[in-house]
């Protein structure tokens, strides 16, 4: 039962500190349970949005807060911040030799649990064998270098079968529809669907309302601009795919 | 008429310095040798065969503290790998003789301890003869002029992988001569260089033979105020034409006062070749580390996984698994120790 709060967000890029703020005042609450799709043209800051919720280190927040049932996280590493629940599904997920996906997954299981508590390996083998069952993928990426040499496709659906067993409160997804084809994302989409309930929300940031057929959102937002100008129930996402963005401006929000 | 250099090419590894320390001398105990009994051990009081082409073999033939000396006969064919450890106080000579179409692996260990220590390596390989070679520096000394040479007779291969786990301080010198026609070598080196060592690694790969193809792929970590120098040396001979040399030197960096060096060197006398290098130092990708804290991993622990995967790409022909688990384990630690 808990509410991730963003508040009058303003974010720039720590390195470029003289350039103008990607996010220019951002406000939005996701309610335990509910799934909420972020939806805009490219370069408006939707994945900075997700990013700095994650707590990426290339950008700061200038003004404004993060806040998980009324605590401001924005003072939190990286890894705090996944250990007290929340996911981010990369666009563009890093390539890491030497380690494999199982030893990974297992690794970002252990490092919920206390140490004297660690997750049994025929029990991890387990869940693990269902769930890449349940999202077809072959066995082998198991025993994989993480997400080296995956296919676009690939890594995509690794980063499914990561937050299927991770099981976070909160998903920020970032574009995981894109480079899938129609059957990959149905799998997928029907991953995210298994997470549902209670005790799992989600942000789903897309260009298409085809993933949206797919995972039926609870509110979907567009941003332009580095704000959010216009919420509103799953209609929307059909509206926007007939009309396109052109027409919102900056400033029409009702938020 | 052979072209003899007087001193080993070197750049950044002060070679001459090393070679004014007195070096260990005392008579230890020979090489332990667990292998097939077709394959032949001796201990000659004279090391005949060993070149003495630099000053470096000079000072390692000088007085050794032991020699070992194995031959593996033509024709030998064995995917199990026979194993050479050295003495646990001193180093010495080792020559292992590969006859023709022989098709071997091995296993050369060292965590010798000592003052300075002197081992050479003289491996040479018959003709279409096959060879796996794992080294495994785990010196325990304070300081260690290792000189490593392979000889390759026509169509000859070998795949030689060389984990530098060591303590000491010292030079690494790593010679492949690809002598016949078709000879073909790749050898990967890794390196984990920690607490105050000052380490070179100079690997000189060079073609004598036609259509001969020779490959360096060096890697080595760096932590604490260590220095590490890779020197890559490639060095096609006029005459061998259809000849590849490619090396890949890389190096990353963990500690504020770490350095290191990565120095590829490409000297080619002959027109009808390809070669190549690539070189870089490097601290830890940024990117990976994000990546894998967004999980939940901790920060020490993301970092001692993005090293292990850097590592491996220098380790990646070890199949021994214990081996690998060991040197995973000794990454591990080391960082662990450092994080401290």
């Amino acid at each position: 039962m808990s509410t991730l709060e963003i508040k009058d967000l303003h974010v720039k890029v720590k390195a470029e500190p003289e350039h103008p703020e990607i996010l220019k005042g951002v406000n939005l609450t996701i309610n335990a349970g509910e799934i909420h799709a972020l939806m805009g043209p490219n370069g408006n800051g939707k994945s900075t949005l997700a990013e700095t919720i994650m707590g990426n280190p290339r950008y700061v927040v200038s003004q404004g807060d993060i806040l998980i049932d009324g605590q401001s996280i924005i003072g939190m590493a990286v890894d705090e911040r996944a250990r007290l629940g929340l996911f981010l599904g990369m666009q563009y997920p890093a390539e890491i030799n030497g380690v494999t996906n199982a030893e990974f997954i297992r690794a970002a299981i252990n490092a919920r649990r206390p140490d004297d508590d660690q997750i049994p390996i025929m029990d991890f083998l387990h869940q693990l064998d269902d769930t890449m069952a349940q999202l077809k993928m072959p066995e082998d990426m198991a025993d994989r270098y993480l997400n080296q040499g995956f296919s676009g496709g690939e890594k995509k659906r690794n980063e499914i079968l990561q937050l299927m067993m991770i099981h976070p409160h909160w998903a920020l997804l970032d574009e995981i529809d894109s480079g899938l084809d129609i059957d990959a994302l149905r799998i997928v989409a029907d991953g995210v669907n298994s997470m549902r309930g209670n005790d799992f929300s989600s942000l789903i940031i897309t260009h298409y309302e085809r993933l949206l057929d797919y995972i039926t959102p609870d509110v979907v937002h567009v941003m332009k601009d580095g704000r959010i100008i216009e919420s509103g129930g799953p209609e929307l996402a059909h509206t926007l795919e007939k009309t396109g963005y052109e027409h919102l401006k900056a400033g029409d929000g009702n938020d | 008429m052979i072209k003899r250099l007087p001193l080993a090419n070197t750049p950044k590894i002060p070679l001459a310095r090393y070679m004014k320390e007195v070096k260990d001398s005392q008579p230890v105990a020979a090489m332990t040798v667990t292998a097939p009994s077709a394959i032949t051990v001796s201990h000659p009081a004279e090391a005949s065969g060993f070149p003495r082409r630099i000053s470096l073999d000079e000072w390692l033939t000088a007085s050794p503290q032991q020699i070992t000396e194995i031959t593996v006969p033509a024709g030998y064919a064995s995917a199990e790998p026979f194993r050479v450890t050295g003495p646990t106080d001193g180093g010495g000579l080792l020559l292992i003789h590969v006859g023709a179409g022989a098709h071997v692996a091995f296993q050369e260990r060292w965590a010798s301890t000592g003052t300075n220590l002197g081992v050479g390596v003289l491996v040479d390989i018959g003709e279409d003869a096959q060879v796996d070679w794992l080294t495994y520096d785990g010196f325990q000394a304070n300081m260690v002029l290792a000189s490593r040479t392979a000889e390759l007779a026509d169509r000859a291969t070998l795949n030689w992988t060389l984990a530098g786990f060591a303590q000491n301080s010292g030079a690494t010198l790593i010679n492949v001569n690809l002598r016949g026609t078709g000879a073909s070598a790749t050898v990967n080196v890794g390196v984990l260089a920690s607490g105050r060592q000052h380490v070179g690694y100079t690997t000189a790969m060079t073609n004598y033979g036609r259509k001969s193809k020779g490959h360096i792929n060096q890697r080595g970590v760096i932590v604490g105020k260590a220095h590490l120098i890779f020197n890559g040396i490639g060095h096609i001979i006029k005459g061998a034409r259809g000849s590849d040399n490619q090396q890949e030197n890389r190096v990353l960096m963990l500690g504020k006062d770490s350095r290191g060096d990565a120095d590829p060197i490409l000297l080619i006398d002959e027109n009808d070749v390809t070669a190549g290098h690539a070189a870089s130092v490097t601290r830890v990708d940024k990117a990976q580390m994000y990546y894998l804290m967004s999980r939940g991993l901790p920060e020490a622990l993301a970092q001692r996984l993005v090293i292990r995967g850097f590592l491996e790409a220098g380790l990646l022909e070890i199949t021994d698994k214990d081996l690998k688990a060991d040197l995973f384990r000794q990454i591990d630690e080391t960082l662990v120790t450092t994080d401290e």
